[in-house]
């Protein structure tokens, strides 16, 4: 493939030389690129993160997590409520508990516990009448409304919808990585 | 394909190389000694020289062993309980994953070959070993540690066929004379198969092993590495290596020959070389990327999941071994399996050290001779047991049937969904407290009860906490509609599993448990239904 003719004669000229030359020099490392690109193609998309998958592992519609009857959310006080999700990640799969808060005087919007600040769990507290995050003090009204401390943002609220007289709500992945892929595949 | 070159022309070329091409990487480090020393051969052509690229090819294959090994390190967890889960994971959920564990596991198979192709070319090339023994020591070497590396890695993916092919592995060694029951304790890292055996065959598939061969590697490329111009040891060598340079010895000699700095001719050789090896490792990475796309490599169900009857076949780079333990009883099997690659390896790995002249009246060339009679007799027998083992398979219609419902049963596993694995304890507890809510039953041995104490003291760790049995210990459920299976056999079993026919590794609980407790735990055993 790359000899030389056989009738190659020494006073060939020079160009042709230094281009065969070339050509033998840079083979290999297109050899070696070839190589080593296919595989890195490979693992690019082997090692990718996986997104997280949630789910409540029940019912007909697994996106969404059946909270409470209706009937039982009542009160002036923010309620807490856990849910179990199963959380898959890679190979295995967890259950996990996550604690939410239901506003029934606020249309029953359902708070996330997650500060938005860094991520602690934020409690409610009946006296004072607000939540507050135990890490670095941020501050939050009874409607979620954040009121002082280092946090930017009000609590979040997770989606939510009522089907026959029962609140369900839609748990998001914790992690920022983009559902585009699913962690399991068939 | 130089021979046509003239003084002339090597003359202007030296000159022009050391001006340019040669380059400022080679004036500011040694990398073209290096270069040489790797390449350096009698300048080949034709054949001969596209023979030599086997080097190039067993170099690619092992780049590509550490890097498919690395990307699989990512999601493997070497224990018993996740070995088979999290390949399964590899092969089914994650993107590429087949194809590079296939090219993991075929690459191993396709190393071993090319590196006995090379040391073929090297025993039959002339001088080949002669000219640089630590080469050819190394190559013997490498092929050693290559096969030990197949050997431990085979057993990593835990499924039936990787767990029946370590406890043969475990019995060979055990086998051995004075030494064996030590022996098979330090490589189970136990009395027996389990997590231990994983995590222990891990390290050295990926860290022990690796090392050495890293080692072996840099030993000889940069302790044991002949001078650039050996030697030849006889003559014919001599007139051979210097043939092809002797025109143009003249323009070598005007300027101070650096015994380091290959000269012109040789540097033209090494490039042509080098894209020779490319080209052939090229092709053959091509080659096992399509095989690797094509055909998966094998992962059958776990053993605890293997059928009764399950007849274990290990790859095809021990059917060898299986097919000669067949004709051979106890020791002799460890030893034969021990001994032969020893012997064989050994040997030819020992050939540059043998003093020739020593054998001169025998015959002209001693060394090679018996290079020839070793390496034929390992090629020999390892094809010769594997056709009987492949020809044997194929004429028994029992076996042939079993085999094709085993590859049946594999294809469906590959086929179902991966189902992720439940990580805390308490989580099973909880699926499965339904079941226990029946409080009254505890005391009155319902059906659904828990085991009892002595039970799961005694024989849950190998026949499963509920009786579902454990890797390949039987499960018990269900077992009282069986022949000789009634409470009080059970009973009987406890006291002497073998006037049962049952396997060694049942022991006796005749003295380890009470009357009462026998008959509790067969009652228990009885209870449990399908």
């Amino acid at each position: 493939m790359n000899r030389t003719p056989a009738n190659a004669r020494p006073e060939a000229n020079k160009d042709a030389t230094r281009g065969r030359r070339n050509f033998l020099l840079a083979f290999p490392f297109l050899v070696f690129a070839g190589v080593i690109s296919t595989v890195a193609a490979a693992a690019f998309r082997f090692l990718r993160p996986l997104a997280p998958g949630v789910s409540s592992g029940a019912g007909d519609d697994p996106a969404w997590t059946t909270l409470a009857p209706l009937a039982e959310l009542r009160g002036a006080q923010p309620i807490m409520r856990e849910v179990g999700v199963e959380r898959v990640a890679g190979w295995t799969s967890e259950r996990e508990e996550r604690r939410v808060y239901v506003l029934p005087q606020d249309n029953n919007r359902v708070l996330s516990t997650v500060c938005p600040h860094e991520g602690c769990e934020v409690v409610w507290r009946e006296r004072e009448n607000d939540f507050v995050c135990p890490c670095h003090d941020s501050y939050f009204n009874a409607r979620g409304e954040r009121t002082r401390g280092p946090a930017r943002q009000d609590l979040a609220q997770l989606p939510a919808r009522v089907e026959n007289g029962v609140l369900q709500i839609r748990l998001e992945p914790s992690a920022s990585v983009a559902e585009e892929r699913p962690a399991v595949r068939g | 394909m130089k021979a046509e070159t003239g003084a002339a022309r090597a003359v202007q070329e030296t000159a022009s190389d050391a001006n340019q091409s040669s380059g400022w990487l080679s004036r500011h480090t040694r990398i073209a000694g290096t270069a040489h020393a790797i390449l350096d051969a009698p300048p080949l052509s034709g054949l001969d020289a596209w023979a030599r690229t086997t080097a190039g090819v067993v170099v690619v294959l092992t780049l590509l062993q550490i890097t498919t090994g690395v990307l699989l390190a990512f999601f493997y967890v070497p224990a018993a309980e996740s070995a088979h889960t999290t390949v399964a994971f590899i092969e089914k959920s994650l993107p590429a994953g087949s194809w590079i564990r296939a090219l993991h596991e075929h690459g191993s198979k396709w190393l071993v070959v090319a590196l006995v192709l090379h040391l073929a070319q090297r025993l039959l090339m002339r001088g080949g070993w002669r000219r640089k023994p630590f080469g050819w020591i190394a190559s013997v070497v490498l092929l050693a540690l290559m096969l030990a590396n197949g050997a431990t890695g085979y057993s990593l993916p835990w499924d039936a066929r990787a767990f029946y092919s370590t406890r043969v592995a475990a019995s060979i060694a055990g086998g051995l004379p004075l030494v064996g029951p030590s022996a098979r304790a330090w490589l189970l890292g136990g009395a027996d198969l389990s997590t231990l055996t994983v995590s222990r065959f891990y390290a050295l598939h990926v860290l022990l092993i690796p090392i050495l061969i890293l080692l072996t590697v840099v030993a000889r490329l940069f302790v044991f590495r002949e001078p650039p111009n050996a030697i030849p040891d006889n003559e014919t060598d001599i007139t051979k290596a210097t043939a092809a340079i002797t025109h143009d010895t003249q323009a070598r000699d005007e300027r101070a020959p650096d015994p380091h700095v290959p000269d012109a001719r040789a540097r033209g050789w090494m490039r042509a070389q080098l894209a020779r090896n490319a080209l052939a490792a090229g092709l053959v990475f091509i080659a096992l990327a399509l095989y690797a796309a094509k055909f998966p490599a094998p992962l059958g169900p776990p053993p605890e999941a293997a059928a009764q009857g399950y007849l274990p076949r290990p790859g095809a780079q021990f059917l060898w071994l299986f097919q000669l333990l067949k004709y051979l009883p106890g020791a002799a099997a460890s030893l034969a399996a021990l001994l032969l690659p020893l012997l064989l390896l050994g040997g030819l790995a020992a050939l540059p050290l043998i003093q020739a002249s020593r054998f001169a009246r025998l015959t002209n060339h001693p060394r090679r001779n018996a290079g020839v009679v070793l390496f034929t007799l390992g090629v020999t027998l390892v094809a010769l047991f594997t056709t009987l083992a492949y020809v044997e398979d194929a004429r028994d219609p029992h076996t042939r049937k079993q085999l094709a419902r085993q590859a049946q049963e594999e294809h469906a596993f590959r086929q179902t969904p991966f189902a992720p694995r439940r990580l805390r304890a308490d989580d099973d507890t909880e699926t499965t407290a339904p079941r226990n809510t029946t409080d009254d039953g505890a005391t009155s041995s319902s059906p659904s009860n828990a085991p009892p104490a002595a039970y799961a003291k005694n024989c849950a760790k190998c026949h499963g906490a509920n009786g579902e049995g454990k890797f390949a210990n039987p499960s018990l459920v269900g077992i009282t509609s069986q022949p000789r299976r009634t409470v009080e056999d059970l009973i009987a079993i406890q006291n002497n599993p073998a006037a049962y026919g049952l396997e060694a590794r049942m022991p006796s609980f005749a003295r380890k448990l009470s009357e009462d407790e026998k008959r509790a735990i067969a009652e228990w055993i009885a209870s449990l239904k399908l």
